[in-house]
C-alpha cells in the first residue's frame, strides 16, 4: 500500500469541514450519519430495492446525538452521505455556575466557560449530585457540527 | 341430559391428562398414579358410553327428524370421543415390540414412524391390543364413515354445513382414527391395517375428489375445512406407511395410485396459491402446507421405502411442470412490484427455501424429465435475453430467470448446512443410459447456467440485464453449485485409476455417475470454472457499489465454499485470478467500500486459501504478502505526529474500522500452517493498537474492534506459542486491559435519549464479554498447549494474569449486565473454570473480587439457564473442595473470607460455605430441579457436605420436622440417611467417593420428586 494512495483525504487542518462523504452502503447501525443537516447516530439500517430488479437502497432510522429526535432517511446505497465528525474530549469539572453554565479545565491549562449544564432534569442531577459530594469529576464533551453537550461523566478520584 | 353428561366426562378427562389439570397441590407420583388407573380401568368405558350416545341419536339425525338438542348430543359424543383418542397412553408396550414391528416393516409396508405429524401438532394414536374390541373389530369404523357420508349427502347443498359441529367433530374423529397404529392392530402382518386405511380413504376420497370440482368449489365459497381434514388423513396414511403401500392403497378404488391423485391436488393447490388474487383464500397456503409435508414424507426417504411406479413418476413429473409454470407466470406478473412491499410467494427466506426443498423433491422423482425441462426452460429465458436488443424491458424475464436458478439450485443440490455435500442421491443414479459428458442432463443444465453466468463479466451485458437481484441467484446458485458438483470428493478418490471416459474398457453400471462427478474435477474443467467463478465474484465485490446483500452473499456464501476444501485451494492459489483479487485486497483502495464487515470475512478468505501450499514458508508469505500492507498502514497511522487531529474525523476512523476488521478476519483464519505469519502481523501493530485504544476511548465502535481483535489473535495463536511469545502476548494483553478499565470505571453515560442510552449500555456489555472471551482464551494456554518447547525459566504465569485481570474486569460486571444471557453465560464460564484450575488463586483475590465472585454465583445457581447452574455448581464444587483439601491438610483454605459476614441483608451471615449449602439443599428438595443438572449438583454438594458436616444434620433435621405428613416424614428421613450412608460413602473427595454420591443423589432425587412435587 503505497503512502501516496492512502493517506487521509482530510489533513489536520483541515477539520474546518464539518462532515466527511461515505458510501451509504457502508454505514452501519451504531455509525453516525447527517439527517437534515443535524448530526445522528444511527439505530436501525435497512435495505430494499427500487423495483425488484433495481438498486438497493438504504433506509436509516437515526437519533439526533442532541436533541434526541427521531429522523429517518432513504438513500440509494452506492451514493454517499455525510457522515459528522463526532469529537469528544475530556475535561475536568471545575465548578458549576448558578446562571446554568459550567467550568471545565482544558488540557493546556485555560479555562472552558462557555457550556451550559444540561437542561434535562436527570441529566443535571447527575452532574450536580457528583459535583456537591465533592468527587474529582471529568466530563465528557461531544461536539459536532458545531454544536457541544456533555455526554458523559467519570469520578476519577481516590477510592 | 345426555349432553350435560357428556360435558362432565370431558372435564373429567381433560383434568386426568397431564397436560390439561389444574394445580391440587398434591405430589407428583399420586398423579400419576391416577393417570394411569384412569387408562386401564375407564377410558374405554367412557368412549364405549360416548359411542353408544352417538349410536342413539344418529339414526334420528339420519332420517331428519332429530330436533337440534338431539343434534347437539351427538357431535358432543364425537368430541369427546375425538377428546379421548387425544390421550397421552402410556400402557402400550410400543418400546417392547419395537424389534418385532421393525422387522416387519419391510415386508409389508407398515412403519412405525414416529414424530412425523410433529408439524401439524398432531401425534399417532397408540391405544394397545385393549381398545381393538371397540375400535376396530367392532364395526365402529365403518358406522362413524357411512354415518358422515350420508348426513353429508343429505346437506350436500348446503354450504355453511361442512363448518357445522357435527361435521367437523365428526371428521376431526376420522382423521384421528386414521393415525391409529401400534400393537392395536395383530400381527398379521399389516393386513388389519391395510384394510382400515383402505377403509378411511374409500371414505375421505369423496372429500377432495374430483380436485378441479372441488378447488372450484371452494373459489366460490364454500368453506375448504373437509378438504383441509382430507389432506389430514392422507399425511396421516403416508406416514404410516411406504411409499410403495401408500400409493397402492387407492388403487383397489380408483384405476389409478394415490400418488396419481396426490399429484393432481397438488397442481390445483398450486394453481390457487400462486394466483392468490385476494386475501381470503389463505386455504391455499394451508393446503399446500399439508401437500408438501406429505411428498416431503413420501420422497424423502431412502432406499427401499421409497419405491415409486412409472405412473407414480409420471405424475410427479407433470406436477413439476405445473410447479414451475404456475409460479414463473406468477414471477413474471410480480416482476414490476416493489420489492419491499409484496413479496408474492414468501413470507421470509427460510420457509421459502423449505417450500422450494419441497419441490426439488417432486422433481427428482422424476429427474430423467424433469432436469431436461428446466434446461429448455433456462435456454429460452437466456435466449430471449440475447436477441432483445434493448427495445423491450427485460425485467419480467429476469424475475422469471431469478425463480428458475432459485428452483434449479434445490433440484440439482442440497442445502448441506454444517455437513459434506454430496450429490442428491436421485441425481447420482438417474439418467443411466447417459455415457457421454456432453449428453448428460445435469451437465448440460449446469454447463448452461455457467455460461449464463459468464456474460455477467462484459459490462454492457451486465449493465442492461444483470439486476443486483438476478446476481444474488447466480452467486447462491454457484455457491451452492460449487459445494456440490466442483471437484467432488467421490470423485478425488475415484481418480486413482485414471480411466476417465474410456467407457469402452468396461461397461460400469454407473458411467453416467462417473461423468457427472469428473466433468467438473481436477483434471477436467474444474480449474477453468474456478477462474470464471472468482472473476464472477470480483465483479460482484466491485461492480455493484453498495449492494451489501449481493455483496455478503458473494463473502459469506460463494467465496467462502471455494476455501472450504483443500484439493480446491491448491488450484485457487495458482490462478491468475486469485491474486488479482488477493493483490486488490492489499493494496488498492476499491474493496475499501465494501462493508466492514465483509472485508473481515474477505481477509478470513484469503487468509484460508494459504494453507494450500505445500511449503510451510510459502504460506506465510503469502500472508505476509496479504498483510503486510494492513499492520505497515495502522502502524503509520498511530505514528503520525498530527494524530490527535485527523484521528477523529469520520474518514480515519473509518480507515482504521476497516483495517481491524481485516485484521480480525485474518487472526480467524489461523491455522497451524500460518500460525507463525500471523502472529508477526499481531506484533506488529500491538503498540499501535495501545495507542489507538488510548486515542478511541470515547468512539465504542472502535474500541470494541479493538477488543475483538484481540480476543480472536488470542484464540487463534495461544496454543502455539513458545514461552517468550506468551509473555509478550500476556504483556500485552494486560496492558489493554489496565487501559480499557481506566477508561471505563466509574463513567456515567448521559443521555435525553433513553434508546441512546439502552445503546450506550448494550456497548458496554459487548465489550466486557469481549473481555471476558480474551480472559477465556488466555486461560485455555494451560490446557491446549502445542508449543514446541517450555523454558520454565521464560514462562509466564498464566494464573497471575488471569488474577490481574479479574481483578480489572469484575468491578465493571454487575448484576444487572448479568442479565444478558450471553455476557452471563461467558463470565460463569471464565468463573468456573478458574475456580476449578486456581482455586488457591481466588482465595488471594482482594476482599471485594471475592465478596463480589461469590455473590455472582448465588445469583448463577439460580439461574433459568441450565448451563449457566451447571458452571455455577462446578465452581462452587471447586471453592468447597479447595477448601476441604487445605483443611485437610492443616491450612486455613478459604480461612477468613469464608466466614465473611459483612453483608447487611443477613444473606452472608454464616460463612459461605454453609450459605451455599443450604441454598443447594432447598434447590434439590423444593423446587423444579433438573434431573440434568444431578450430576454437578451431586459433586457440588459432596464437599459442601464434608466441610459443614454439623450444619448439614441441623438442616437435615429442621426439613423433617417441617413435614406434617407421618408417611412422607419417614420416607424422607430414610431417603436423607441413604444418600449419605449407602454405597461405602467415606469422607475423602478422590474420584470413587464423588461417583458412590453422585449415584446416591440419583437415587435420592428420584425417591424424593414423587411426593415433594406439588402439582
Amino acid at each position: 500500500m503505497s503512502d501516496e494512495e492512502h493517506h487521509f483525504e482530510s489533513k489536520a487542518d483541515a477539520g474546518a469541514s464539518k462532515t466527511y462523504p461515505q458510501q451509504a452502503g457502508t454505514i452501519r447501525k451504531n455509525g453516525y450519519i447527517v439527517i437534515k443537516n443535524r448530526p445522528c447516530k444511527v439505530v436501525e439500517v435497512s435495505t430494499s430495492k427500487t423495483g425488484k430488479h433495481g438498486h438497493a437502497k438504504c433506509h436509516f432510522v437515526a437519533i439526533d446525538i442532541f436533541n434526541a429526535k427521531k429522523l429517518e432517511d432513504i438513500v440509494p446505497s452506492s451514493h454517499n452521505c455525510d457522515v459528522p465528525h463526532v469529537t469528544r474530549t475530556d475535561y475536568q469539572l471545575i465548578d458549576i455556575s448558578e446562571d446554568g453554565f459550567v467550568s471545565l479545565l482544558t488540557e493546556n491549562g485555560n479555562t472552558k466557560d462557555d457550556l451550559r449544564l444540561p437542561t434535562d432534569e436527570t441529566l443535571l442531577a447527575q452532574i450536580k449530585d457528583g459535583f456537591a459530594e465533592g468527587k474529582d469529576l471529568v466530563v465528557t464533551v461531544m461536539s459536532a457540527m458545531g454544536e457541544e453537550q456533555i455526554c458523559a461523566l467519570k469520578d476519577i478520584g481516590p477510592k | 341430559m345426555q349432553s350435560a353428561g357428556i360435558s362432565f366426562l370431558e372435564s373429567l378427562v381433560s383434568e386426568f391428562s397431564p397436560g390439561t389439570s389444574t394445580g391440587m397441590g398434591l405430589p407428583k407420583d399420586y398423579h400419576e398414579q391416577c393417570h394411569s388407573s384412569m387408562e386401564l380401568n375407564y377410558l374405554k368405558e367412557f368412549y364405549c358410553w360416548a359411542k353408544s350416545a352417538a349410536l342413539n341419536v344418529a339414526d334420528k339425525i339420519v332420517s331428519c327428524y332429530a330436533n337440534i338438542s338431539e343434534e347437539k348430543v351427538c357431535s358432543r359424543a364425537l368430541r369427546f370421543m375425538f377428546q379421548v383418542l387425544n390421550w397421552n397412553f402410556k400402557s402400550s408396550p410400543s418400546a417392547l415390540d419395537n424389534s418385532s414391528s421393525k422387522s416387519n416393516s419391510g415386508s409389508f409396508g407398515i412403519r412405525p414412524d414416529m414424530g412425523l405429524l410433529k408439524k401439524f401438532e398432531r401425534s399417532l394414536l397408540e391405544p394397545g391390543p385393549l381398545w381393538h374390541d371397540a375400535l376396530l373389530s367392532s364395526g365402529h369404523m365403518l358406522w362413524l364413515l357411512n354415518f358422515y357420508a350420508i348426513v353429508r349427502q343429505k346437506h350436500s347443498s348446503d354450504m355453511l354445513w361442512f363448518d357445522s359441529p357435527l361435521a367437523v367433530s365428526a371428521r376431526q374423529l376420522i382423521v384421528q382414527l386414521c393415525s391409529l397404529t401400534g400393537t392395536i392392530f395383530p400381527s398379521d402382518d399389516g393386513e388389519m391395517h391395510i384394510k382400515h386405511l383402505t377403509q378411511i380413504l374409500s371414505a375421505v376420497i369423496e372429500w377432495v375428489e374430483p380436485p378441479n370440482i372441488i378447488s372450484g368449489a371452494l373459489r366460490s365459497g364454500r368453506s375448504e375445512s373437509e378438504m383441509i381434514d382430507g389432506f389430514h388423513a392422507l399425511l396421516s396414511m403416508a406416514t404410516l406407511t411406504s411409499t410403495m403401500l401408500f400409493d397402492n392403497l387407492l388403487r383397489s378404488l380408483r384405476p389409478f395410485g394415490t400418488i396419481h391423485l396426490l399429484a393432481t391436488l397438488t397442481c390445483e393447490v398450486v394453481q390457487t396459491y400462486v394466483i392468490k388474487n385476494d386475501d381470503e383464500q389463505t386455504w391455499s397456503s394451508e393446503a399446500l402446507d399439508i401437500m408438501l409435508e406429505i411428498w416431503t414424507v413420501i420422497l424423502g426417504r431412502s432406499g427401499n421405502d421409497m419405491k415409486i411406479s412409472a405412473e407414480g413418476i409420471s405424475s410427479a413429473s407433470n406436477l413439476f411442470s405445473t410447479i414451475v409454470e404456475s409460479h414463473l407466470k406468477a414471477a413474471a406478473e410480480s416482476a414490476f412490484e416493489d420489492d419491499s412491499e409484496a413479496d408474492y410467494f414468501h413470507v421470509s427466506v427460510s420457509r421459502r427455501d423449505e417450500t422450494l426443498y419441497a419441490y426439488a423433491l417432486i422433481a427428482r422423482a422424476a429427474v430423467e424429465t424433469t432436469v431436461p425441462f428446466l434446461t429448455r426452460l433456462f435456454s429460452e429465458r437466456f435466449a430471449l435475453l440475447s436477441q432483445n436488443n434493448e427495445r423491450m424491458d427485460p425485467t419480467q424475464t429476469l424475475e422469471e430467470l431469478y425463480w428458475l436458478l432459485l428452483i434449479t439450485g434445490h433440484v440439482l443440490t442440497d442445502s448441506g448446512e454444517g455437513e459434506t455435500v454430496l450429490v442428491p442421491e436421485a441425481i447420482q443414479d438417474g439418467f443411466s443410459g447417459v455415457t457421454e459428458e456432453l449428453q448428460h442432463p445435469v451437465i448440460v443444465l449446469s454447463w448452461s447456467i455457467i455460461s449464463f453466468a459468464k456474460q455477467s463479466l462484459d459490462p454492457k451485458m451486465r449493465n442492461a440485464y444483470f439486476s443486483p437481484r438476478l446476481m444474488e441467484a447466480v452467486i447462491w446458485f454457484l455457491a451452492r453449485w460449487v459445494d456440490t458438483y466442483l471437484m467432488p470428493i467421490d470423485a478425488a478418490k475415484g481418480q486413482l485409476g485414471i480411466s476417465g471416459h474410456d467407457e469402452g474398457l468396461q461397461q460400469h453400471p454407473q458411467s453416467s455417475k462417473k461423468v457427472l462427478l469428473s466433468f467438473a474435477g481436477q483434471h477436467s474443467q474444474g480449474e477453468t470454472i474456478l477462474d470464471t467463478i472468482i472473476r464472477i465474484s470480483m465483479t460482484t465485490l466491485t461492480s455493484y457499489p453498495g449492494e451489501n446483500e449481493l455483496q455478503a452473499l458473494t463473502c459469506w456464501k460463494l467465496l467462502v465454499v471455494l476455501v472450504r476444501r483443500r484439493h480446491v485451494c491448491i488450484h485457487l492459489v495458482a490462478l491468475e485470478s486469485w491474486r488479482d483479487l488477493a493483490r486488490a485486497f492489499a493494496n488498492e483502495r476499491t474493496l475499501f467500500s465494501l462493508n466492514a464487515r465483509l472485508q473481515r470475512s474477505l481477509a478470513e478468505t484469503l487468509v484460508c486459501a494459504a494453507s494450500s501450499f505445500k511449503d510451510l514458508e510459502t504460506s506465510n508469505q503469502y500472508v505476509r504478502d496479504l498483510m503486510g500492507p494492513m499492520t505497515a498502514y495502522l502502524v503509520d497511522i498511530s505514528s503520525r505526529n498530527d494524530l490527535k487531529a485527523v484521528a477523529q474525523q469520520a474518514d480515519a476512523i473509518y480507515m482504521v474500522s476497516c483495517l481491524l476488521e481485516r485484521l480480525r478476519g485474518a487472526s480467524r483464519a489461523t491455522q497451524p500452517r500460518t500460525q507463525k505469519s500471523i502472529f508477526e502481523m499481531g506484533c506488529a501493530v500491538m503498540n499501535s493498537l495501545l495507542t489507538l485504544l488510548e486515542l478511541y476511548k470515547n468512539q465504542s465502535a472502535v474500541v470494541y474492534l479493538i477488543l475483538k481483535f484481540v480476543v480472536d489473535f488470542v484464540e487463534g495463536e495461544v496454543a502455539f506459542l513458545s514461552a517468550k511469545e506468551t509473555s509478550i502476548l500476556v504483556n500485552f494483553c494486560l496492558q489493554l486491559l489496565r487501559i480499557y478499565s481506566s477508561h471505563n470505571i466509574g463513567k456515567i453515560s448521559l443521555s435525553l435519549s433513553t434508546s441512546l442510552q439502552s445503546e450506550a449500555q448494550t456497548e458496554k456489555y459487548k465489550d466486557l464479554r469481549a473481555l471476558l472471551q480474551l480472559l477465556t482464551n488466555i486461560c485455555s494456554k494451560d490446557l491446549v498447549d502445542f508449543s514446541s518447547f517450555s523454558n520454565d525459566a521464560e514462562s509466564t504465569d498464566i494464573a497471575e494474569v488471569i488474577y490481574v485481570g479479574l481483578h480489572i474486569v469484575t468491578p465493571l460486571i454487575s448484576l444487572e449486565l448479568l442479565k444478558y444471557p450471553k455476557l452471563s453465560c461467558d463470565y460463569f464460564a471464565l468463573i468456573s473454570h478458574l475456580l476449578e484450575v486456581y482455586p488457591e488463586k481466588v482465595a488471594q483475590l482482594n476482599k471485594e473480587a471475592f465478596d463480589h465472585i461469590v455473590r455472582t454465583l448465588d445469583f448463577g445457581v439460580c439461574h433459568q439457564d441450565v448451563d449457566i447452574v451447571d458452571k455455577c455448581l462446578r465452581a462452587v464444587n471447586a471453592l468447597a473442595s479447595y477448601h476441604y483439601k487445605e483443611k485437610i491438610a492443616g491450612k486455613e483454605g478459604l480461612g477468613a473470607k469464608a466466614l465473611s459476614s459483612e453483608e447487611s441483608n443477613g444473606e452472608f451471615q454464616q460463612s459461605i460455605l454453609s450459605y451455599f449449602l443450604r441454598l443447594l439443599i432447598q434447590l434439590l428438595l423444593y423446587q423444579d430441579f433438573r434431573m440434568e443438572l444431578a450430576g454437578s449438583a451431586a459433586d457440588a454438594l459432596f464437599p459442601l457436605v464434608l466441610c459443614e458436616q454439623d450444619l448439614y444434620q441441623r438442616l437435615v433435621q429442621e426439613i423433617l420436622e417441617k413435614q406434617s405428613n407421618p408417611a412422607i416424614k419417614t420416607r424422607l428421613a430414610s431417603a436423607f440417611y441413604a444418600l449419605t450412608s449407602t454405597n461405602q460413602l467415606s469422607s475423602s473427595l478422590d474420584r470413587n467417593n464423588r461417583f458412590r454420591f453422585r449415584k446416591n443423589l440419583q437415587v435420592f432425587l428420584i425417591e424424593v420428586s414423587g411426593f415433594m412435587r406439588i402439582i
